[in-house]
């Protein structure tokens, strides 16, 4: 029954979305037209009710719709499929959507061959390209001042999430928290608001922060920061779910109590993932401080974001070539690393 | 002998409706070596693990050292069981620490959280815990990692870990079923020397029925969550056998 309720909503909206599809390729209407809110609201309404009679309808006559194929009962999955795709209503069903949204999708992204052979277009990506590979070096002092403090910006926010998210993951590690009531309520509002932060970008997070404390370094550490802390305490504590029972058992069975259970049975498995994990993070960390420096985050960010206003090719080449030095050195160092210590 | 452990009518219903204990009664005495026999899932490892409290019984009673240990919570749990040590098939040590340093976590009742988190323990601590490691043979492995040993060593030094808690009764769950036949029988003698020497109680499940009657001072058999035999070891014959192990079951040797 709950399947078909999910079914039902995929078919509902398959069916709504392809409508108004087909509404607005028939009656083609003008930007203005379209910027109506009420009207779209209205017409996309009755599309979507028109959708929901016709699943209705096509489930009252036993009709394998997608969506009845893709959320069926695994029992029933396992009997397999008599009718082949092309035969199949579902089969007709998957191919309308994607081309559809295929098609759709080259009108909105505003796809063009002439234009990617524009000769005029590619001599100016020439004289771009060329400057990137001609630096202008006199900058590198500079670009090297910037870079540095992007990657300290990025040692600097892992240093000050790890412990915090190393308490916070045990809280949110259902093995450890969810035995009890009052327990598990904790888990499940910590993960909620994790999930929230997790969920808003870096890059949101720096426009808050240099909004707050100033545009600079600051704001961009505290930006990655934050978005450090939320994941690394997500994948920390998947982590602690994943640790074996049996020292746990061991430890508690010798008359410890929750902390040293925590300390002796769980730490021990779980140091080298997180070391692991956290040199990882470090690195993910020093190609986001350089994102985040282009909204004013600070560091070598910030600085290409200037030459690249000012159209200064030259310098820009000199940044986006130490960029692709420092973040290549941190890849395949945090690599070699997190090899050696597994 | 005084009675030191007494279980009455224990039942233990797992959240899943799965009845694994269905009212089992007896009594243990100090200095017995009580061996548990019985077919996986007749629920002798739910026994164990009922009696230290690391599952939680339904309903019954179990009186340990005067007094019903069913209903006790937090710290009266963790008093309980550094009275009461336990060992496992799978050895259940801290791989990555080393072997002295997995004895030492049998004080971690005595010690205090924030000792514990630095790992300081008494010079008198330490020298207990290589006493107990040279009483199991592996003095000269104290600073070993511990998955670095083979199985039989590292049951060794859970039984090291268990006598640093000096135990009045030590638990052993299986503690020789994921062993080759000769460690068997090394971890089993030093099981019995434990028992015989040291005077602590030991309770044991066991798979093979030679074990049982070359170690056991008495068994009790587990069939479907209820005790079918309670008894000497050496009066089991192929018709008790049978109807533990089922019809046709047939006992295997080990030597």
């Amino acid at each position: 029954m709950r399947e078909n309720i999910k079914a039902s909503i995929f078919d509902i909206f398959s069916f709504g979305y392809l409508l108004t599809l087909a509404f607005v390729t028939c009656y083609q209407p003008t930007e203005d037209q379209f910027l109506d809110i009420r009207v779209g609201a209205i017409v996309t309404l009755i599309c979507f009710i028109v959708g929901w009679v016709l699943t209705f309808v096509l489930y009252k006559f036993n009709v394998k719709t997608l969506g009845l194929l893709i959320f069926e009962a695994a029992h029933k999955k396992a009997l397999g499929n008599k009718k082949g795709f092309f035969k199949s209503f579902w089969g007709w069903h998957l191919q309308i959507l994607f081309w559809a949204t295929f098609i759709v999708s080259i009108y909105v992204t505003e796809f063009s061959f002439d234009d990617l052979f524009y000769v005029k277009g590619l001599e100016g990506a020439q004289r771009i390209f060329v400057s990137l590979l001609t630096p202008n070096l006199a900058i590198l002092p500079q670009g090297l001042m910037a870079i540095f403090e992007t990657v300290f910006m990025a040692f600097m926010s892992t240093v000050i999430a790890v412990p915090i998210a190393f308490v916070l993951s045990f809280v949110c590690a259902k093995n450890v928290m969810g035995k009890t009531m009052i327990g598990f309520s904790v888990y499940s509002v910590i993960r909620i608001f994790n999930n929230i932060v997790r969920s808003i970008e870096p890059l949101i997070w720096a426009i808050i922060f240099s909004v707050w404390v100033g545009i600079g370094p600051f704001a961009g550490m505290l930006a990655l920061m934050i978005t450090s802390v939320a994941s690394l305490t997500k994948q920390y504590s998947e982590f602690i779910e994943g640790v074996s029972e049996g020292p746990i058992e061991g430890i508690q069975s010798t008359g410890a109590n929750s902390l040293q259970v925590i300390w002796y049975a769980i730490v021990p498995q779980i140091v080298l993932p997180y070391i692991s994990y956290t040199i990882y993070r470090w690195d993910i960390n020093v190609r986001m401080a350089t994102i985040i420096g282009l909204v004013g985050g600070g560091g070598i960010g910030t600085m290409l974001m200037n030459y690249q206003g000012q159209a200064l090719w030259h310098e820009v080449g000199t940044l986006a070539l130490l960029i692709v030095i420092v973040v290549w050195a941190m890849d395949t160092a945090s690599a070699y690393i997190r090899e050696a210590i597994k | 002998m005084s009675t030191i452990l007494s279980v009455k009518n224990l039942v233990k219903t797992y959240p899943n409706g799965v009845q694994a204990l269905k009212g089992v009664s007896f009594d243990v005495k100090k200095g017995e070596f009580v061996v548990i026999i019985g077919l996986s899932g007749s629920g002798k490892s739910t026994l164990l693990r009922c009696l230290n409290r690391l599952h939680d019984p339904t309903s019954g009673e179990v009186i340990f050292d005067g007094k019903n240990i069913v209903k006790i919570q937090g710290a009266e749990i963790r008093g309980l069981r550094k009275k009461m040590a336990m060992i496992f098939q799978s050895f259940n040590l801290i791989d990555r620490h080393t072997v002295i340093s997995n004895v030492l976590t049998g004080n971690l009742h005595r010690t205090g959280t924030f000792k514990s988190i630095l790992g300081i323990f008494s010079e008198e601590e330490k020298s207990i815990a290589n006493k107990f490691l040279k009483l199991v043979g592996i003095g000269d492995k104290a600073n070993y990692r511990a998955d670095q040993l083979s199985g039989g060593q590292k049951q060794r030094v859970a039984i090291a870990r268990a006598l640093a808690q000096e135990p009045e009764v030590l638990l052993a769950d299986e503690p020789v079923a994921s062993l080759d036949p000769a460690t068997c029988h090394v971890v089993m003698d030093y099981l019995e020397k434990v028992n015989k020497e040291l005077g602590i109680t030991i309770i044991c499940n066991l798979h093979f029925l030679s074990l049982v009657r070359r170690y056991a001072t008495r068994v009790i058999a587990l069939k479907g969550g209820e005790v079918m035999y309670d008894g000497d070891p050496k009066a089991i014959d192929n018709k008790w056998f049978e109807t533990i192990y089922g019809e046709g079951a047939k006992e295997v040797h080990i030597n």
